[in-house]
């Protein structure tokens, strides 16, 4: 951290006196203009997604638990699809997974991180009253929540085979067109579409809030690293969701109105629609990892009690990762018949982002040399983070060499990676993120024993689900199969015993929370100590309806 | 085929090392390997005579996944044995010893820098020559991956060579179809066979172990696509209605079948045998049922069953031999082996 | 209201307008399902969509207008404006290169296979295409013309000229409606059809998002004329018509991609019609 607790001066102003009028229940939370409440509805939304999408999950790993299908025909049914019908049964397994990706990418992570600790701590951090565009900001969260019951309606509906969009989270045309007739996948298009107009428009209140809105003295090296992630992720989002836009409504067209935009008898190219999603799709996973960086960072220099190593280059590597990001989008095509030219250079490309996201991973490290650590649960989920985020950035860089995915692309080995950055990586950084400013945003605290417990037994499952994804795919067992070889079935018995650990943290989990509304101390403004010197420590637990009412100021520091 | 022993001789070796890496990944010890990739697959005694054909009985562990495996599939194709060197000579050993790292790191730091340990923290924040370092050491490796990776890129977009053996795949909704325009131009389809127990996923298709050949459940076809071991091939591969993907894990073989597109890339398989693989690209409800089985015959065997085929000629009948000399895709690895020992470098490639 | 505030930074009340806008696009989207799919509902409901999400939007920006009146756009506000404008033209210049994406794939790499394509471009099922030097040509300048009338209406409002105003504004909304008409004519006589192949599908797909948002760019016009009749705008405050101002700038330029990789390059040597 370039500024620390001693340059701010936190304005007494704020504590003590209570001018906190609230307004009632159905415009507090409905016709919401507040930056923090809507953060809070963000987070709330996330949760609900995740277990959602965590229960999906559950039902995916029972269903592989065993070779043959065993539980599909009865998920099927409860959606409406004929039981004697066994196409239908299997193409429940493509509802699931669909849903699953979807749920998780777009109404879990995004909503978590960005909507509700980004909408949360960005203005606090920046000592800005509120974001830039209250009303707008409010129009986002809506919207997301109306793309989610855009996707749970498509669940109800005929799809094509069965009920509901079996397409995979890509969407690839045609099986996303031609092979889907039915409105199912209509409404998961459109489900995207909501979410995207939300997140484009969060975009641009992150951008203008963080530029235009930062205190007094606060210029952009000074900013704390979390306000410099989102800053990076918006700009990701501005630019990457619009052309995701483009493909969808090519896909809408398609399948209503007769266009032949990936219809080959019309000369059209299910390639072209690879190219359009992954120019969106990759910039997206760094959408979901770069405020888990910001979030880390902020963790990891407060329990160190030390600035954070090398601030600027921290910054500019976030910017690296996403200026890099936008140029490697074909490495998830690697298969689809790329001339050799092409292959090589998205080869050597997508190698480069190792490079940024390697100083990050050390500079954490160095952060935390020479501290005096203190172990307390966001530090021991951070740190969980580190590793856990090599082990999938690593298996990223395998597959980043076009000639070595040909044996990995599309199988368990891709499901592996992704879920090291995704599952272990940005939802470690979520419940990072979570311990860290829990008690902030709620005024209670949370039992540190339970957080510990919840970590390690998460930890435990989580690896046990994912690590021995690497082995089936390096066997070459295919991703998106309800069914598979007898030779597969051990590790992915061994994956869905995983699934149970894993699900008895989130048990954990819940408990802490109810805990700690029920029973949990009350929060100190920094409950941290010494080494948390952002500016939303010098707030109250909760801060004021309406914080900063007078603009912190940041003096003028020695700082580098 | 003298090559096959002396390429598995080294891949054997290559192998040991990938070994012993993964089990330091994962502690579970591995039967995965312990498969003997060198045994000669027990290929079902047929006559050479024209128009005949009993297909071949695959060799448990060959062309297919091991129970409990934690490693590649043992690789039968010269392209398929440099690409699982450098994923288990390079790539594994790299990416371990990266992890290894930042976990020991993160050890070190959590002992030496505790609250206990270390009550006053240092203020440094800076330091630009480990900066420096932590930025230009992975810019290295990454060059050293790059090498032998882009090498292997190139050498798989090596074109057929003229003459070569010509065979159209075509992916449906849920099976795949194999054409032979070389040999009088009969087409194959491939249905995956029942699983034993379950519903019938294929109608008036038999279950998987009803004949002496047949292979792994949900790997098994009713039809298998036939090719000649040892010869390049050039393998068409499209799609009649959505994406499919045929792929090959043993040939190192992956390749989307695109409706509207006509992707080509050469298969040559080392030596006979039945090899598996599955659809790679989500491609509707039966994704997960329409696998794919090549059977590798000797070229005389090949145009044996080749005549089984009504109507069906044999193909160009002296490319063979000539066509094995003049292209060897992978040849001359070894000037590109990468920072790592070149000695490891896949003697698998090194021709006869 | 809490308690009192010492920054120039907007805080709002609570609103319902954001509610009401989703609700209206969740209608719209749904509708539009039961549309495409002939379901129940479907000529109704996406109309009922289309009502909520126009008046909730209406309501939305008839309180900004409100709010800029109360003062509540101080400097800083309105600078956070700019950059939403800016911002929000930069996320659609995305939009428009999806679209020329597309186009490009298809006339740089026409599909051999597909007989509709035949391996060429303009693809076989395209007898003729539009003499770009023709109704086009005219559209061009059209716009160009409307570039040149809106700025005019700028330079008027910066001086004080509130008739300048007026009638540059009248101008520009004029060419918009016109350079819309014609190319409504030019759809209705066009010598191809709608979809069926590569061609029809970008040129028919990017020139008609094109014209929505012409559309739309016409609509913000048309209210800054409205607000300008009204008394609206001050030489020194008047961010409503900047950013009218700045959409149709960018609505202009996108034209000018169009023109000429679309109409001229596209059908370049082809039969005209
Ligand atoms: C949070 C999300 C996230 C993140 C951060 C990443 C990060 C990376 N990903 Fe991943 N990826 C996904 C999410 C993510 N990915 C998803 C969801 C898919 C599948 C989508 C689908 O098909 O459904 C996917 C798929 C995917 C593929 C396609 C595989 C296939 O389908 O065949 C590839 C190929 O190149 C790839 C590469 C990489 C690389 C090189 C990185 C790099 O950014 C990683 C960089 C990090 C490190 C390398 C570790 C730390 C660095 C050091 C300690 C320094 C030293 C290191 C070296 C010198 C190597 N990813
Ligand atoms: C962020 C993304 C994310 C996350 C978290 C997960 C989590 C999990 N995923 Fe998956 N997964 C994907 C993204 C994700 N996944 C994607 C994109 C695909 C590809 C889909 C496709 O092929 O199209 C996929 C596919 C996929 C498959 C492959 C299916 C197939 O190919 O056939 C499997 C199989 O086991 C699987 C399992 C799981 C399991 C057991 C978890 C468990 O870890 C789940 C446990 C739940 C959690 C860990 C989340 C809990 C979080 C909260 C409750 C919110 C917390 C909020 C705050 C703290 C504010 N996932
Ligand atoms: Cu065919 Cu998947
Ligand atoms: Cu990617």
């Amino acid at each position: 951290m370039a500024t620390t607790a001693e340059h701010f001066q936190g304005h007494a102003e704020d504590h003590g006196h209570d001018h906190d009028h609230k307004p009632a229940f159905f415009a507090r939370w409905f016709m919401s203009t507040n930056h923090k409440d809507i953060g809070t509805m963000y987070l709330i939304f996330a949760i609900f997604a995740g277990v959602i999408g965590g229960a999906v999950s559950g039902i995916m790993r029972l269903e592989l638990a065993e070779p043959g299908i065993q539980y599909l025909g009865f998920f099927s049914q409860l959606v409406g699809d004929d039981p004697s019908n066994f196409n239908a049964t299997l193409h429940m397994w493509n509802v699931l997974i669909t849903a699953h990706g979807l749920i998780m990418v777009f109404f879990m992570v995004m909503p978590a991180i960005i909507g509700g600790f980004g909408n949360w701590f960005v203005p606090l951090m920046i000592g800005a009253p509120d974001m830039a565009f209250p009303r707008m900001n409010n129009v986002s969260f809506w919207l997301t929540v109306a793309g989610f019951c855009s996707l749970m309606f498509s669940a109800f509906v005929p799809g094509g085979t069965g009920m509901g969009a079996g397409t995979g989270w890509t969407v690839y045309a045609p099986l996303s067109t031609s092979g889907s007739p039915g409105p199912a996948v209509d409404f998961g298009i459109f489900a995207l579409h909501l979410a995207g107009a939300g997140s484009i428009m969060g975009a641009i209140n992150f951008i203008t809030t963080i530029f235009n809105m930062r205190a007094p003295g606060m210029t952009m090296h000074k900013m704390p690293l979390f306000v410099w992630s989102v800053l990076v992720t918006a700009f990701l989002l501005l630019l990457s969701l619009p052309v995701l836009a483009a493909a969808i409504t090519m896909l809408l067209t398609d399948r209503n109105f007769g266009t032949t935009f990936f219809d080959a008898s019309g000369g059209g190219d299910p390639v072209l629609y690879q190219h359009l999603f992954w120019f969106f799709g990759h910039p997206e996973v760094y959408i979901m990892i770069l405020p888990g960086f910001g979030i880390i960072s902020q963790i990891i220099s407060t329990f160190s009690k030390k600035p954070v190593f090398g601030y600027l280059g921290m910054a500019y590597a976030m910017v690296a990762i996403g200026v890099v990001g936008f140029i490697v989008w074909a490495h998830h095509m690697y298969a689809t018949g790329l001339s050799v030219n092409t292959k090589m250079y998205f080869t050597a490309a997508t190698m480069v982002i190792a490079v940024p996201t390697g100083i990050k991973i050390f500079s954490w490290i160095a952060t935390m040399w020479g501290g005096s650590i203190e172990f307390k649960s966001p530090m021991v989920w951070a740190i969980g983070f580190i590793f856990l985020f090599t082990v999938g950035g690593v298996t990223g860089v395998v597959l980043a060499n076009g000639g070595v995915d040909d044996v990995l692309h599309d199988t368990y080995y891709v499901v592996a990676h992704f879920h090291y950055v995704l599952s272990l990586g940005a939802v470690t950084a979520l419940f990072a993120g979570f311990y860290y400013w829990f008690p902030k945003m709620s005024g209670k605290m949370h039992s540190e024993l339970l957080a510990h417990l919840h970590f390690w037994v998460f930890f435990v499952g989580v690896n046990m689900i994912f690590f021995p994804m690497h082995f089936l795919g390096l066997q070459g067992m295919p991703r998106r199969y309800p069914d598979y070889a007898e030779a597969f079935a051990y590790w992915n018995h061994f994956a869905t015993v995983g699934y149970m650990i894993m699900a008895a943290s989130m048990g954990i989990w819940f408990v802490n929370i109810i805990y700690a509304f029920a029973a949990g101390r009350k929060a100190e403004d920094n409950y941290w100590g010494e080494g948390a010197t952002t500016l939303e420590w010098t707030l109250s637990s909760p801060p004021p309806y309406h914080q900063f009412e007078t603009l912190p100021v940041i003096e003028e520091t020695a700082h580098h | 085929m003298k090559s096959g022993t002396n390429a598995s001789a080294v891949s054997q070796s290559v192998k040991a090392l990938g070994i012993s890496l993964a089990s330091v990944l994962a502690v579970a010890a591995t039967p995965a390997f312990a498969q003997d990739a060198a045994s000669a697959p027990a290929a079902a005694a047929t006559e050479a005579v024209a128009g005949s054909y009993t297909p071949m009985k695959p060799t448990p562990g060959v062309g297919m996944p091991v129970p409990e495996g934690i490693g590649l599939q043992d690789q039968y194709s010269k392209l398929g044995e440099y690409g699982a060197w450098i994923h288990n000579g390079v790539l594994l050993p790299i990416i371990t010893v990266i992890c290894l790292l930042v976990l020991a790191l993160l050890i070190i730091v959590v002992l030496r820098y505790n609250r206990r340990a270390n009550p006053v923290a240092s203020k440094t924040s800076h330091n630009t020559l480990i900066e420096v370092i932590w930025t230009l050491v992975p810019v290295l490796i990454l060059i050293g991956i790059a090498v032998p990776s882009i090498d292997l890129i190139a050498k798989q977009y090596k074109p057929a060579p003229k003459g070569a053996l010509t065979i159209k795949v075509t992916g449906n909704q849920w099976f795949w179809t194999y054409g032979y325009p070389d040999n009088g131009d009969f087409e194959v389809v491939s249905n995956m066979l029942n699983p034993v127990t379950g519903p019938t996923i294929n109608n008036g298709i038999r279950k998987v172990g009803s004949e002496p050949w047949d292979g792994p459940s949900h790997l098994e076809v009713d039809n298998r696509m036939v090719v000649p071991a040892g010869e390049p091939i050039r393998l068409q591969i499209t799609a009649s209605d959505v994406i499919h993907s045929f792929a090959v894990p043993s040939l190192w073989f992956k390749l989307d079948a695109v409706p509207g597109r006509i992707n080509e890339k050469v298969l040559m398989i080392d030596k006979p045998g039945v090899y598996y693989g599955q659809c790679s690209e989500l491609c509707g409800a039966k994704h997960g049922y329409m696998p794919i089985a090549v059977e590798a015959l000797p070229r005389d065997k090949y145009n044996a069953w080749v005549m089984t085929h009504p109507g069906a000629k044999v193909d160009n009948p002296n490319a063979p031999a000539g066509s094995e000399t003049d292209y060897l895709p992978g040849e001359e690895p070894a000037g590109a082996a990468p920072a790592a020992d070149a000695s490891a470098a896949p003697a698998a490639v090194e021709a006869e | 209201m809490a308690g009192t505030k010492h920054h120039d930074y907007h805080i709002l009340p609570p609103d319902i307008a954001p509610l009401a806008t989703t609700i209206g696009a969740l209608t719209f989207t749904s509708g539009m399902v039961l549309f495409m799919h002939e379901l129940p509902g479907g000529h109704f409901v996406p109309w009922l969509g289309m009502a909520i999400l126009l008046a909730s939007m209406f309501m939305w920006f008839s309180k900004i207008v409100k709010e800029a009146h109360a003062g509540d756009h101080t400097p800083v506000v309105q600078l956070h404006q700019r950059y939403g404008m800016i911002l929000f033209i930069a996320s659609e210049v995305m939009f428009f290169v999806g679209w020329f994406w597309a186009f490009f794939d298809f006339s740089l790499f026409p599909s051999e296979l597909a007989e509709v394509v035949g391996g060429q471009w303009p693809p076989k099922a395209i007898e003729a295409v539009m003499d770009p030097f023709a109704l086009p040509l005219l559209n061009t300048l059209i716009l160009l013309c409307s570039g040149t009338t809106v700025t005019w209406a700028h330079h008027s409002l910066i001086h004080g000229d509130r008739d300048g105003l007026k009638k540059g504004l009248w101008a520009t909304v004029l060419l918009g409606l016109l350079f819309t008409s014609i190319q409504a004519y030019e759809y209705m006589h066009a010598p191809f059809g709608f979809g069926g192949n590569t061609y029809s599908s970008a040129f028919y797909m990017a020139t008609g998002f094109h014209g929505f948002h012409v559309i739309v760019g016409t609509i913000m016009l048309i209210v800054c004329l409205v607000r300008a009749y009204k008394g609206d705008f001050t030489p020194r405050q008047h961010f409503g018509f900047e950013a009218a101002a700045w959409y149709w700038h960018f609505v202009d330029v996108v034209w000018l991609f169009l023109f000429v990789a679309v109409y001229i390059w596209g059908g370049w040597g082809y039969p005209t019609h």
